[in-house]
C-alpha cells in the first residue's frame, strides 16, 4: 500500500516538473493568476516569519527588562533597530511584490 | 493628467510656467506640461513650509523667563536628539544635532501629513525617502572623510591587507545597500500604512479603519525615529577612529 503511494506521489511529483511544458501554451491566460497565487504566498511567508523574528526579539527585550529595568534606555533602542531590521525584510518581499503585480 | 490634491492643483495654477522653464533649463521634458509640480512636491513644500514656520515662531518667541508651548517642544526635541546622538556618537556629536533634528522632524512631520483628509504623505511616495537617503548617505561620508582625512579608507579594507580587495568589494555594495534599506524601510512602512487603512476601508466602511490609523500614527513616529537613529549610527561609525 505504501509502495504504491510512494509510486503514485512520485509520479505526481514528475508530473509537476512537467507542468511548465503544459503551461507553454496557455502560459499568457494563466500567467497572472500564478503572479496573485506567489504573491499571497510570498507575502503570508514573510509576514509570518517577520512574526516570529519579531516576537522572538521583543521577548528577549522583556525578559531583559524584567531581570535589568535599570537598562531601559539602552534596551529600547536596540529593540526599536531590531525591529525596523527584521521588519525591513518582509517590506523588501512587499515592495517586490507590489511592482511585479502592479 | 495624474490625480491632483488641492494644493498641488493651485501650485500648479500658479507656478506650472516657471517650473517647466527650470525643468527645461535641466534639460527635463515634463510629462505633463501644465502639471509640472506632482503631489510629493506639493507636500514636501508644505512640510517645509510648516517647519520654517515653527522654527522661526520658536526663534521669535525665544525667552530664558517664561518659554512658551513650542519652546517647550522644541527643547524636547533638541534634548531627545543629543541624548540619542551622545549615547551613540559620544565625542563630538554637537555638530551633528542640527542636521539630525531636521531629517528627524522633517520624516516625522512628512509621516503624519498623510492622516490629514485631503493631504498626503510625501514619504508614501518613493522618490522623497530616496532624497532623504541619498542627502544622508553623502552627509555621513564628509564627515568621514573630513574626520578621518586619508585613513578613511581604511575602514573599507578590512583587517587584513590580504583580504583588501574583496573587503573593498564588500564594504561599496552594503554602503550602497543602506541607501536601499533607508529608502525601502520608510516607502513601504508608509505606502503599506495607507494601503491597510484602505483595504479596511473598502471592506467596513465606519469605525474599524480609525484603529489602522491610530496604528499608523504609530508607525509613522517610530519610522522617523528609527531613519534618525540609523543616520546617527551611520555617522558614528564613519567619524570613528580606529586605533
Amino acid at each position: 500500500m505504501i509502495r504504491t503511494a510512494k509510486y503514485f506521489f512520485m509520479a505526481m511529483a514528475a508530473l509537476l516538473l512537467a507542468a511548465p511544458v503544459y503551461a507553454q501554451d496557455a502560459a499568457a491566460a494563466s500567467s497572472k493568476g500564478a503572479l496573485y497565487l506567489a504573491a499571497g504566498l510570498g507575502m503570508a511567508l514573510a509576514a509570518g516569519l517577520c512574526g516570529i523574528g519579531q516576537g522572538k526579539a521583543t521577548a528577549s527585550a522583556a525578559e531583559a527588562l524584567a531581570r535589568n529595568p535599570g537598562a531601559r534606555p539602552g534596551i529600547f533602542t536596540f529593540l526599536i533597530l531590531g525591529l525596523a531590521f527584521i521588519e525591513s525584510l518582509a517590506l523588501f518581499t512587499f515592495v517586490i511584490i507590489f511592482i511585479k503585480v502592479q | 493628467m495624474p490625480e491632483q490634491l488641492y494644493l498641488t492643483r493651485f501650485l500648479n495654477a500658479h507656478f506650472a510656467g516657471p517650473v517647466d522653464a527650470l525643468l527645461r533649463a535641466f534639460h527635463q521634458a515634463p510629462v505633463y506640461p501644465e502639471a509640472p509640480i506632482s503631489n510629493a512636491v506639493a507636500m514636501e513644500l508644505l512640510t517645509v513650509v510648516v517647519l520654517l514656520a515653527y522654527f522661526l515662531v520658536v526663534r521669535m518667541t525665544l525667552s530664558v523667563e517664561k518659554p512658551g508651548a513650542f519652546q517647550q517642544v522644541a527643547e524636547m526635541t533638541h534634548e531627545f536628539v543629543s541624548e540619542q546622538a551622545d549615547s551613540i556618537i559620544s565625542h563630538g556629536f554637537q555638530r551633528f544635532v542640527p542636521y539630525l533634528t531636521v531629517l528627524f522632524l522633517f520624516i516625522l512631520l512628512a509621516n503624519l501629513l498623510g492622516l490629514v483628509p485631503g493631504l498626503e504623505s510625501p514619504t508614501a511616495n518613493p522618490v522623497v525617502p530616496l532624497g532623504l537617503a541619498i542627502v544622508t548617505f553623502v552627509y555621513y561620508h564628509l564627515h568621514g572623510i573630513r574626520s578621518n582625512k586619508a585613513a578613511y579608507v581604511k575602514q573599507f579594507l578590512g583587517p587584513v591587507w590580504w583580504l583588501a580587495p574583496l573587503m573593498f568589494l564588500i564594504e561599496v555594495v552594503s554602503h550602497c545597500a543602506r541607501v536601499l534599506s533607508l529608502t525601502v524601510r520608510l516607502y513601504a512602512n508608509m505606502f503599506a500604512g495607507d494601503l491597510v487603512t484602505l483595504a479596511f476601508f473598502s471592506l467596513i466602511p465606519v469605525g474599524i479603519p480609525l484603529i489602522f490609523m491610530g496604528l499608523h500614527l504609530m508607525v509613522a513616529a517610530i519610522q522617523a525615529y528609527v531613519f534618525m537613529l540609523l543616520a546617527t549610527i551611520y555617522l558614528a561609525l564613519a567619524v570613528s577612529h580606529e586605533h
